[in-house]
């Protein structure tokens, strides 16, 4: 009985894929020799480092920044505290003098003016503080953008050992995915949710999402 | 309210500090922090917490890896697990929810949403 199993394509179709991308892979190679961009892609991969660098140094920079706004963040509503604390003195000591309230109304009435507005800059430092998350959603992003550069250069070095003449494919293996990409892919910070349904653009729809499903 | 503990776990300092200041300025003074799953896990077993504060993209051991090794640890599974992430995908909301997390807050959050997320698991675990 002849085994037609092992020379059929695969059921799921995937033999032709395979086949298919190995045809593309080679067409690609010769049309890159032929057509002479081989220095052009030696020149892009030596770039990709330096792009890679500089966006670390852009994530280091902006992480730095981030933590001097939140020391003098800190500081600052540790002196509002201060401020705020000791106008609320002010306003019950005038408030409990009845001959100094009526006297002066308006050192009641100041303040009651600075206690409000160290409440309401205190709240403003607050938003200071929330808006540094900033970094961390950046960061996330160029963390991405530096690993796909770091995967882009290694294809593309893979590329070029393929089809420089001297060196022969057989010798070139793929060196090993790092453990971290072969983890679930999760998708970080959605840059573009515009006509996404697959993602949620704000907490309410969380809130929806969970509720629907009885969470 | 109970005098709660949290354990803040975050690759990323500057959201830990940002997360760390909200609950001092929500009356929560008490709380430890972790860069990744792996530390928090290390810190959940050798420590006493009430809470965890997690994100979920995190290297060495992400956040829904953790809410994993903590909902099947007998000593550890009744400590709350609030998610603090940029991940929006409904896929991975929904993950989180079936994984056993008390709570969801997608990145960025402002100061109201932590707190009406944390009374809500407050009132659950009967500490309000």
């Amino acid at each position: 009985m002849t085994d037609t199993a092992s020379h059929a394509p695969k059921a799921d179709g995937k033999g032709d894929i395979y086949q298919r991308l190995g045809e593309i892979t080679r067409e690609l190679h010769e049309a890159l020799k032929a057509l002479g961009y081989m220095p052009a892609l030696k020149d892009a991969v030596g770039e990709l480092p330096d792009a890679r660098s500089r966006l670390e140094y852009i994530a280091r920079l902006t992480g730095e920044a981030a933590e001097k706004v939140l020391n003098r963040v800190d500081e600052a509503k540790a002196e509002q505290q201060k401020v705020i604390d000791s106008s609320r003195q002010l306003v019950e000591t005038i408030g409990a003098v009845p001959g100094l309230k009526w006297a002066m109304p308006e050192l009641l009435q100041w303040s009651s003016e600075i206690q409000a507005a160290a409440e309401r800059t205190d709240h403003h430092l607050t938003e200071i503080m929330m808006a540094q998350d900033f970094h961390d959603l950046t960061g996330q992003v160029i963390k991405k953008v530096v690993a796909l550069a770091g995967t882009l250069e290694q294809q593309l070095l893979q590329l070029l050992i393929e089809t420089a003449p001297s060196a022969g494919s057989e010798s070139a293996n793929t060196p090993a995915a790092p453990e971290s990409a072969r983890r679930p892919e999760l998708s970080g910070p959605v840059v573009n949710p515009e006509g996404r349904s697959d993602v949620v653009t704000s907490q309410a729809q969380v809130d929806d999402l969970l509720a629907s499903l009885g969470f | 309210m109970a005098d709660v503990r949290f354990l803040i776990v975050d690759d990323f300092s500057t959201m830990r500090r940002i997360v760390r200041n909200l609950l001092k300025e929500l009356g929560h003074g008490d709380a430890d922090e972790a860069e990744d799953g792996s530390v928090a896990l290390h810190k959940l077993r050798n420590g006493k917490f009430d809470m965890v504060i997690t994100d979920i993209n995190m290297p060495n051991m992400n956040g829904f890896e953790l809410l994993t090794q903590i909902k099947s640890d007998d000593k550890l599974k009744h400590i709350p697990v609030l998610m603090v992430t940029a991940e929006a995908r409904k896929e991975d909301i929904i993950a989180a929810a079936q994984g056993g997390a008390a709570g969801y807050i997608v990145k960025p959050f402002t100061k109201a949403t932590l707190e009406e997320k944390l009374t809500n698991i407050f009132r659950k675990m009967g500490w309000a």
